[in-house]
Protein backbone atom coordinates (compact mmCIF):
# COMPACT_ATOMS: atom_id res chain seq x y z
CA UNK A 1 0.00 0.00 0.00
CA UNK A 2 1.19 3.41 -0.93
CA UNK A 3 0.32 5.60 2.03
CA UNK A 4 2.31 8.50 3.36
CA UNK A 5 0.54 10.85 5.73
CA UNK A 6 3.71 12.82 6.38
CA UNK A 7 3.34 14.45 2.97
CA UNK A 8 0.19 16.31 3.92
CA UNK A 9 1.79 17.89 6.98
CA UNK A 10 2.68 21.13 5.16
CA UNK A 11 -0.95 21.36 3.99
CA UNK A 12 -2.53 20.83 7.41
CA UNK A 13 -2.80 24.56 8.30
CA UNK A 14 -4.30 25.22 4.86
CA UNK A 15 -6.91 22.48 5.27
CA UNK A 16 -7.68 23.42 8.88
CA UNK A 17 -8.52 26.96 7.78
CA UNK A 18 -11.37 25.33 5.89
CA UNK A 19 -13.03 24.45 9.21
CA UNK A 20 -13.59 28.14 9.89
CA UNK A 21 -14.82 28.73 6.34
CA UNK A 22 -17.25 25.82 6.56
CA UNK A 23 -18.50 26.66 10.06
CA UNK A 24 -19.01 30.30 9.11
CA UNK A 25 -21.46 29.68 6.31
CA UNK A 26 -23.04 26.60 7.91
CA UNK A 27 -23.90 28.48 11.11
CA UNK A 28 -25.32 31.45 9.20
CA UNK A 29 -27.31 29.08 6.99
CA UNK A 30 -28.69 27.13 9.96
CA UNK A 31 -29.77 30.32 11.68
CA UNK A 32 -31.37 31.75 8.52
CA UNK A 33 -33.07 28.44 7.76
CA UNK A 34 -34.39 28.14 11.29
CA UNK A 35 -35.87 31.65 11.43
CA UNK A 36 -37.39 31.46 7.95
CA UNK A 37 -38.56 27.89 8.65
CA UNK A 38 -40.37 28.94 11.84
CA UNK A 39 -42.14 31.73 9.97
CA UNK A 40 -43.14 29.34 7.16
CA UNK A 41 -44.40 26.80 9.72
CA UNK A 42 -46.67 29.43 11.28
CA UNK A 43 -47.90 30.35 7.78
CA UNK A 44 -48.77 26.68 7.26
CA UNK A 45 -50.92 26.36 10.35
CA UNK A 46 -52.82 29.63 10.01
CA UNK A 47 -56.29 29.38 8.64
CA UNK A 48 -55.45 32.16 6.13
CA UNK A 49 -55.06 30.32 2.81
CA UNK A 50 -52.82 32.73 0.83
CA UNK A 51 -50.10 32.43 3.49
CA UNK A 52 -50.49 28.69 3.59
CA UNK A 53 -50.29 28.53 -0.22
CA UNK A 54 -47.09 30.60 -0.30
CA UNK A 55 -45.47 28.37 2.31
CA UNK A 56 -46.60 25.17 0.59
CA UNK A 57 -45.35 26.21 -2.85
CA UNK A 58 -42.07 27.36 -1.35
CA UNK A 59 -41.55 24.02 0.40
CA UNK A 60 -42.52 22.08 -2.69
CA UNK A 61 -39.96 23.89 -4.87
CA UNK A 62 -37.04 23.73 -2.48
CA UNK A 63 -37.64 20.11 -1.53
CA UNK A 64 -38.45 19.06 -5.07
CA UNK A 65 -35.23 20.14 -6.76
CA UNK A 66 -31.57 19.20 -6.10
CA UNK A 67 -29.67 21.43 -3.69
CA UNK A 68 -26.72 21.58 -6.04
CA UNK A 69 -29.00 22.92 -8.76
CA UNK A 70 -30.31 25.63 -6.43
CA UNK A 71 -26.72 26.51 -5.56
CA UNK A 72 -25.71 26.73 -9.23
CA UNK A 73 -28.72 28.84 -10.12
CA UNK A 74 -27.92 31.31 -7.37
CA UNK A 75 -24.20 31.44 -8.06
CA UNK A 76 -24.17 31.29 -11.86
CA UNK A 77 -27.57 32.55 -12.96
CA UNK A 78 -27.96 35.60 -10.70
CA UNK A 79 -25.01 37.40 -12.35
CA UNK A 80 -26.47 36.55 -15.75
CA UNK A 81 -29.95 37.80 -14.85
CA UNK A 82 -29.10 40.84 -12.75
CA UNK A 83 -25.50 41.66 -13.49
CA UNK A 84 -24.78 41.47 -9.76
CA UNK A 85 -21.56 39.56 -9.17
CA UNK A 86 -22.64 37.44 -6.25
CA UNK A 87 -19.92 36.07 -3.98
CA UNK A 88 -19.48 32.36 -3.34
CA UNK A 89 -20.15 32.93 0.36
CA UNK A 90 -23.44 34.75 -0.17
CA UNK A 91 -24.54 32.17 -2.74
CA UNK A 92 -23.79 29.38 -0.31
CA UNK A 93 -25.66 31.03 2.56
CA UNK A 94 -28.66 31.78 0.34
CA UNK A 95 -28.87 28.31 -1.17
CA UNK A 96 -28.39 26.42 2.08
CA UNK A 97 -30.49 28.80 4.17
CA UNK A 98 -33.44 28.83 1.78
CA UNK A 99 -33.23 25.08 1.25
CA UNK A 100 -32.99 24.30 4.95
CA UNK A 101 -35.97 26.55 5.71
CA UNK A 102 -38.18 24.28 3.61
CA UNK A 103 -37.22 21.19 5.63
CA UNK A 104 -37.24 23.01 8.98
CA UNK A 105 -40.72 24.40 8.32
CA UNK A 106 -42.06 20.89 7.80
CA UNK A 107 -40.40 19.66 10.98
CA UNK A 108 -41.77 22.54 13.06
CA UNK A 109 -45.24 22.26 11.53
CA UNK A 110 -45.35 18.58 12.43
CA UNK A 111 -44.12 19.44 15.92
CA UNK A 112 -46.87 21.99 16.47
CA UNK A 113 -49.53 19.61 15.16
CA UNK A 114 -48.27 16.89 17.50
CA UNK A 115 -48.87 18.97 20.63
CA UNK A 116 -52.01 17.65 22.32
CA UNK A 117 -55.09 19.59 21.27
CA UNK A 118 -56.05 19.70 24.94
CA UNK A 119 -53.20 22.15 25.55
CA UNK A 120 -54.79 24.66 23.19
CA UNK A 121 -58.18 24.12 24.82
CA UNK A 122 -56.82 24.53 28.32
CA UNK A 123 -55.11 27.78 27.31
CA UNK A 124 -58.24 29.05 25.56
CA UNK A 125 -60.43 28.15 28.51
CA UNK A 126 -58.20 30.29 30.72
CA UNK A 127 -58.56 33.23 28.33
CA UNK A 128 -54.91 33.16 27.20
CA UNK A 129 -54.38 35.21 24.00
CA UNK A 130 -53.16 33.40 20.83
CA UNK A 131 -49.67 34.92 20.88
CA UNK A 132 -48.94 34.00 24.50
CA UNK A 133 -50.43 30.57 23.94
CA UNK A 134 -48.11 29.92 20.99
CA UNK A 135 -45.03 31.38 22.68
CA UNK A 136 -45.43 29.98 26.20
CA UNK A 137 -47.48 26.81 25.79
CA UNK A 138 -47.37 25.32 22.28
CA UNK A 139 -43.92 26.16 20.84
CA UNK A 140 -41.90 25.05 23.89
CA UNK A 141 -43.60 21.67 23.76
CA UNK A 142 -43.26 21.46 19.98
CA UNK A 143 -39.53 22.26 20.05
CA UNK A 144 -38.91 19.68 22.69
CA UNK A 145 -40.55 17.01 20.55
CA UNK A 146 -38.76 17.94 17.35
CA UNK A 147 -35.29 18.54 18.74
CA UNK A 148 -33.93 15.21 17.43
CA UNK A 149 -35.35 15.91 13.96
CA UNK A 150 -33.94 19.44 13.98
CA UNK A 151 -30.51 18.20 15.03
CA UNK A 152 -30.67 15.71 12.19
CA UNK A 153 -31.40 18.53 9.75
CA UNK A 154 -28.46 20.58 11.08
CA UNK A 155 -26.16 17.57 10.77
CA UNK A 156 -27.29 16.93 7.20
CA UNK A 157 -26.69 20.56 6.37
CA UNK A 158 -23.19 20.43 7.85
CA UNK A 159 -22.27 17.42 5.72
CA UNK A 160 -23.97 18.65 2.55
CA UNK A 161 -22.06 21.89 2.95
CA UNK A 162 -19.23 20.17 1.06
CA UNK A 163 -21.26 20.88 -2.09
CA UNK A 164 -20.04 24.47 -2.03
CA UNK A 165 -16.64 23.20 -3.14
CA UNK A 166 -18.24 23.05 -6.61
CA UNK A 167 -18.55 26.84 -6.78
CA UNK A 168 -15.00 27.43 -5.66
CA UNK A 169 -15.75 28.40 -2.06
CA UNK A 170 -12.64 27.49 -0.08
CA UNK A 171 -14.29 25.24 2.48
CA UNK A 172 -12.85 22.14 4.07
CA UNK A 173 -13.69 19.91 1.11
CA UNK A 174 -12.29 22.25 -1.51
CA UNK A 175 -9.05 22.67 0.42
CA UNK A 176 -8.61 18.91 0.70
CA UNK A 177 -9.07 18.62 -3.04
CA UNK A 178 -6.52 21.35 -3.72
CA UNK A 179 -4.00 19.68 -1.43
CA UNK A 180 -4.66 16.39 -3.20
CA UNK A 181 -4.08 17.95 -6.61
CA UNK A 182 -0.83 19.54 -5.49
CA UNK A 183 0.50 16.32 -4.00
CA UNK A 184 -0.80 13.90 -6.60
CA UNK A 185 -2.08 11.91 -3.63
CA UNK A 186 -5.75 12.14 -2.82
CA UNK A 187 -6.40 9.61 -0.11
CA UNK A 188 -4.52 11.33 2.71
CA UNK A 189 -6.03 14.84 2.43
CA UNK A 190 -9.54 13.45 1.78
CA UNK A 191 -9.21 11.10 4.74
CA UNK A 192 -8.02 13.98 6.88
CA UNK A 193 -11.00 16.12 5.82
CA UNK A 194 -13.31 13.18 6.48
CA UNK A 195 -12.06 12.90 10.05
CA UNK A 196 -12.68 16.61 10.60
CA UNK A 197 -16.25 16.37 9.25
CA UNK A 198 -16.85 13.40 11.51
CA UNK A 199 -15.57 15.29 14.55
CA UNK A 200 -17.75 18.32 13.75
CA UNK A 201 -20.86 16.18 13.33
CA UNK A 202 -20.09 14.26 16.53
CA UNK A 203 -19.74 17.50 18.49
CA UNK A 204 -23.07 18.67 17.06
CA UNK A 205 -24.68 15.36 18.00
CA UNK A 206 -23.37 15.53 21.56
CA UNK A 207 -24.50 19.14 21.91
CA UNK A 208 -27.97 18.09 20.71
CA UNK A 209 -28.13 15.30 23.27
CA UNK A 210 -27.10 17.68 26.01
CA UNK A 211 -29.86 20.16 25.13
CA UNK A 212 -32.34 17.29 24.89
CA UNK A 213 -31.40 16.08 28.37
CA UNK A 214 -31.79 19.57 29.76
CA UNK A 215 -35.25 19.88 28.22
CA UNK A 216 -36.34 16.48 29.49
CA UNK A 217 -36.06 17.59 33.08
CA UNK A 218 -39.81 17.97 33.21
CA UNK A 219 -40.29 14.32 32.15
CA UNK B 1 -76.76 33.67 35.61
CA UNK B 2 -76.45 31.17 32.71
CA UNK B 3 -79.29 30.90 30.27
CA UNK B 4 -79.20 28.61 27.24
CA UNK B 5 -81.90 29.09 24.67
CA UNK B 6 -82.59 26.40 22.09
CA UNK B 7 -78.95 25.40 21.56
CA UNK B 8 -78.20 23.14 18.61
CA UNK B 9 -74.86 21.82 17.45
CA UNK B 10 -74.25 20.00 14.19
CA UNK B 11 -70.97 18.28 13.29
CA UNK B 12 -71.15 17.54 9.58
CA UNK B 13 -74.34 15.51 9.25
CA UNK B 14 -74.42 14.61 12.90
CA UNK B 15 -76.84 16.65 15.01
CA UNK B 16 -75.33 16.37 18.47
CA UNK B 17 -77.53 18.89 20.28
CA UNK B 18 -81.14 19.23 19.23
CA UNK B 19 -82.36 22.39 20.87
CA UNK B 20 -81.39 22.56 24.53
CA UNK B 21 -82.79 25.25 26.80
CA UNK B 22 -82.04 25.59 30.48
CA UNK B 23 -80.96 28.03 33.15
CA UNK B 24 -78.45 27.89 35.93
CA UNK B 25 -78.86 30.34 38.80
CA UNK B 26 -76.11 32.07 40.70
CA UNK B 27 -74.49 29.67 43.18
CA UNK B 28 -76.39 26.74 41.75
CA UNK B 29 -74.75 23.34 41.24
CA UNK B 30 -76.07 21.54 38.20
CA UNK B 31 -74.99 18.07 37.12
CA UNK B 32 -75.48 16.78 33.60
CA UNK B 33 -76.04 13.05 33.28
CA UNK B 34 -76.68 10.81 30.30
CA UNK B 35 -75.30 7.98 28.20
CA UNK B 36 -72.11 8.35 26.13
CA UNK B 37 -72.68 10.32 22.99
CA UNK B 38 -75.74 12.06 24.38
CA UNK B 39 -74.16 15.50 23.89
CA UNK B 40 -73.38 16.29 27.56
CA UNK B 41 -69.80 17.36 26.96
CA UNK B 42 -70.64 19.22 23.78
CA UNK B 43 -73.29 21.22 25.63
CA UNK B 44 -70.85 22.02 28.44
CA UNK B 45 -68.22 23.10 25.91
CA UNK B 46 -70.73 25.44 24.30
CA UNK B 47 -71.01 27.31 27.59
CA UNK B 48 -67.47 28.69 27.31
CA UNK B 49 -67.50 28.69 23.51
CA UNK B 50 -64.92 25.94 23.07
CA UNK B 51 -67.66 24.75 20.73
CA UNK B 52 -69.74 27.30 18.93
CA UNK B 53 -73.41 26.45 18.90
CA UNK B 54 -74.83 26.03 15.40
CA UNK B 55 -77.89 27.96 16.50
CA UNK B 56 -79.42 29.30 19.70
CA UNK B 57 -78.27 31.82 22.25
CA UNK B 58 -76.35 31.60 25.49
CA UNK B 59 -76.52 34.41 28.02
CA UNK B 60 -74.20 34.86 30.96
CA UNK B 61 -75.23 37.55 33.41
CA UNK B 62 -77.66 38.76 30.72
CA UNK B 63 -74.89 39.23 28.17
CA UNK B 64 -75.33 37.22 25.00
CA UNK B 65 -72.00 35.40 24.57
CA UNK B 66 -73.07 33.75 21.32
CA UNK B 67 -73.23 37.15 19.65
CA UNK B 68 -70.51 37.52 16.98
CA UNK B 69 -69.44 40.85 18.49
CA UNK B 70 -68.42 39.27 21.74
CA UNK B 71 -64.74 38.81 22.64
CA UNK B 72 -64.45 35.12 23.53
CA UNK B 73 -61.28 35.65 25.54
CA UNK B 74 -63.08 38.10 27.83
CA UNK B 75 -65.96 35.68 28.39
CA UNK B 76 -63.64 32.79 29.18
CA UNK B 77 -61.78 34.71 31.87
CA UNK B 78 -64.92 34.47 33.95
CA UNK B 79 -65.53 30.75 33.36
CA UNK B 80 -63.14 28.13 34.66
CA UNK B 81 -63.00 24.71 33.06
CA UNK B 82 -61.74 21.35 34.28
CA UNK B 83 -61.15 18.63 31.70
CA UNK B 84 -61.39 14.85 31.84
CA UNK B 85 -57.73 14.53 30.85
CA UNK B 86 -56.48 17.46 32.99
CA UNK B 87 -54.47 19.15 30.23
CA UNK B 88 -51.93 20.56 32.66
CA UNK B 89 -49.03 22.32 30.96
CA UNK B 90 -46.36 19.58 31.11
CA UNK B 91 -43.36 21.91 30.96
CA UNK B 92 -44.45 23.86 34.04
CA UNK B 93 -44.46 22.85 37.70
CA UNK B 94 -47.73 22.57 39.60
CA UNK B 95 -47.28 26.08 40.98
CA UNK B 96 -46.31 27.53 37.58
CA UNK B 97 -49.42 25.96 36.06
CA UNK B 98 -51.59 27.81 38.55
CA UNK B 99 -49.61 31.07 38.29
CA UNK B 100 -49.55 31.26 34.49
CA UNK B 101 -53.00 32.65 33.66
CA UNK B 102 -53.16 35.28 36.43
CA UNK B 103 -49.86 36.66 35.16
CA UNK B 104 -50.45 36.44 31.40
CA UNK B 105 -54.15 37.14 31.28
CA UNK B 106 -54.76 39.39 34.27
CA UNK B 107 -51.32 40.98 34.25
CA UNK B 108 -50.65 40.31 37.92
CA UNK B 109 -47.08 40.48 39.16
CA UNK B 110 -45.17 37.28 39.74
CA UNK B 111 -45.39 37.85 43.48
CA UNK B 112 -49.16 38.31 43.47
CA UNK B 113 -49.64 35.28 41.23
CA UNK B 114 -47.42 33.22 43.47
CA UNK B 115 -49.50 34.18 46.49
CA UNK B 116 -52.70 33.15 44.71
CA UNK B 117 -51.06 29.95 43.46
CA UNK B 118 -49.82 28.91 46.88
CA UNK B 119 -53.17 29.61 48.53
CA UNK B 120 -55.05 27.59 45.93
CA UNK B 121 -52.64 24.67 46.01
CA UNK B 122 -53.06 24.63 49.78
CA UNK B 123 -56.82 24.62 49.32
CA UNK B 124 -56.68 21.52 47.10
CA UNK B 125 -54.14 19.86 49.42
CA UNK B 126 -51.18 20.06 47.03
CA UNK B 127 -48.78 22.30 48.92
CA UNK B 128 -46.08 19.63 49.14
CA UNK B 129 -46.14 19.15 45.35
CA UNK B 130 -45.76 22.80 44.34
CA UNK B 131 -42.48 22.20 42.55
CA UNK B 132 -43.43 18.89 40.95
CA UNK B 133 -43.93 18.61 37.21
CA UNK B 134 -47.25 17.07 36.11
CA UNK B 135 -45.73 13.76 35.06
CA UNK B 136 -44.63 13.22 38.67
CA UNK B 137 -48.23 13.52 39.89
CA UNK B 138 -50.96 10.91 40.12
CA UNK B 139 -54.17 11.42 38.19
CA UNK B 140 -56.00 12.66 41.26
CA UNK B 141 -53.22 15.09 42.06
CA UNK B 142 -53.16 16.37 38.48
CA UNK B 143 -56.87 17.00 38.57
CA UNK B 144 -56.62 18.87 41.86
CA UNK B 145 -53.90 21.10 40.36
CA UNK B 146 -56.11 21.60 37.30
CA UNK B 147 -58.96 22.74 39.55
CA UNK B 148 -56.60 25.17 41.30
CA UNK B 149 -55.42 26.45 37.91
CA UNK B 150 -58.98 27.18 36.84
CA UNK B 151 -59.81 28.85 40.17
CA UNK B 152 -56.76 31.10 39.88
CA UNK B 153 -58.64 33.30 37.42
CA UNK B 154 -61.30 33.80 40.12
CA UNK B 155 -64.12 32.82 37.78
CA UNK B 156 -67.77 33.16 38.68
CA UNK B 157 -68.61 29.88 36.99
CA UNK B 158 -66.80 26.53 36.96
CA UNK B 159 -67.41 23.88 34.31
CA UNK B 160 -66.36 20.28 34.92
CA UNK B 161 -66.17 17.86 31.99
CA UNK B 162 -66.17 14.35 33.48
CA UNK B 163 -63.45 15.32 35.96
CA UNK B 164 -63.12 11.84 37.49
CA UNK B 165 -63.66 9.62 34.44
CA UNK B 166 -59.95 9.23 33.67
CA UNK B 167 -58.95 8.49 37.26
CA UNK B 168 -58.11 5.25 38.99
CA UNK B 169 -60.95 4.38 41.34
CA UNK B 170 -59.01 5.11 44.52
CA UNK B 171 -58.35 8.67 43.37
CA UNK B 172 -61.91 9.64 42.61
CA UNK B 173 -62.74 10.61 46.16
CA UNK B 174 -59.94 13.15 46.62
CA UNK B 175 -61.14 15.05 43.56
CA UNK B 176 -64.80 14.85 44.49
CA UNK B 177 -63.94 16.10 47.98
CA UNK B 178 -62.28 19.18 46.51
CA UNK B 179 -65.33 19.77 44.33
CA UNK B 180 -67.65 19.28 47.26
CA UNK B 181 -65.66 21.90 49.16
CA UNK B 182 -66.12 24.23 46.22
CA UNK B 183 -69.91 23.82 46.23
CA UNK B 184 -69.92 25.11 49.80
CA UNK B 185 -68.30 28.38 48.74
CA UNK B 186 -71.31 29.32 46.64
CA UNK B 187 -69.56 28.78 43.30
CA UNK B 188 -71.84 28.33 40.30
CA UNK B 189 -70.95 24.92 38.92
CA UNK B 190 -71.98 22.83 35.93
CA UNK B 191 -70.69 19.27 36.13
CA UNK B 192 -70.85 16.52 33.55
CA UNK B 193 -70.36 13.33 35.50
CA UNK B 194 -70.95 9.60 35.75
CA UNK B 195 -70.67 9.71 39.56
CA UNK B 196 -74.32 9.23 40.44
CA UNK B 197 -73.87 9.33 44.20
CA UNK B 198 -71.94 12.55 43.94
CA UNK B 199 -74.60 14.04 41.68
CA UNK B 200 -77.29 13.05 44.14
CA UNK B 201 -75.39 14.52 47.04
CA UNK B 202 -74.25 17.90 45.73
CA UNK B 203 -76.54 18.86 42.89
CA UNK B 204 -79.31 21.41 43.17
CA UNK B 205 -80.55 20.23 39.82
CA UNK B 206 -79.95 17.29 37.49
CA UNK B 207 -80.13 17.52 33.71
CA UNK B 208 -80.62 14.24 31.88
CA UNK B 209 -79.56 14.30 28.24
CA UNK B 210 -80.17 11.59 25.68
CA UNK B 211 -79.35 11.80 21.98
CA UNK B 212 -78.99 15.56 22.06
CA UNK B 213 -82.30 16.18 23.82
CA UNK B 214 -82.80 17.43 27.36
CA UNK B 215 -85.23 14.82 28.69
CA UNK B 216 -85.35 15.71 32.37
CA UNK B 217 -84.54 18.73 34.45
CA UNK B 218 -85.36 18.12 38.08
CA UNK B 219 -83.97 18.18 41.58
CA UNK B 220 -81.85 15.10 42.32
CA UNK B 221 -84.18 13.27 44.73
CA UNK B 222 -86.99 13.16 42.23
CA UNK B 223 -84.66 12.24 39.40
CA UNK B 224 -82.98 9.34 41.17
CA UNK B 225 -86.08 7.91 42.84
CA UNK B 226 -88.80 8.72 40.41
CA UNK B 227 -87.61 9.75 36.93
CA UNK B 228 -90.46 10.75 34.68
CA UNK B 229 -89.16 9.37 31.38
CA UNK B 230 -88.71 5.73 30.49
CA UNK B 231 -85.31 6.49 28.99
CA UNK B 232 -84.05 7.88 32.30
CA UNK B 233 -85.51 4.92 34.16
CA UNK B 234 -83.69 2.38 32.01
CA UNK B 235 -80.48 4.43 32.18
CA UNK B 236 -80.62 4.56 35.97
CA UNK B 237 -81.36 0.84 36.21
CA UNK B 238 -78.14 0.17 34.36
CA UNK B 239 -75.87 2.53 36.25
CA UNK B 240 -77.14 2.37 39.83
Amino acid sequence: MNLDFSQIVPYIPFILEGIGATLKFVSVSILAGFILGTILAIFKITGFWPLKAIADVYTSIFRGTPLILQLMIIYLAIPQLTGYDISAFLSAVLAFGLNSAAYVSEIIRAGIMAVDKGQTEAAKALGVPYRSMMLNIILPQAFKNILPALMNEFITLTKESALVSTIGYLDLMRRAQIAGADLYRNFEPLFFAGVIYWVMVTILTLAGRYVERRMRQSD
Amino acid sequence: MIKADNITKVFGKNEVLKGISTTVGKGEVVTIIGPSGSGKSTFLRCLNLLEEPTSGQIYINDEEITSPRVNKMEIRKNIGMVFQHFHLFPHMTALENVMYAPQKVKGLSKKEAEQIGKNLLARVGMTDKEKAYPNRLSGGQKQRVAIARALAMEPEIMLFDEPTSALDPEMVKEVLDVMKGLTETGMTMVIVTHEMNFAKEVADKVLFLDDGVLLEETEPNTFFTNPSTERAQSFLEKVL
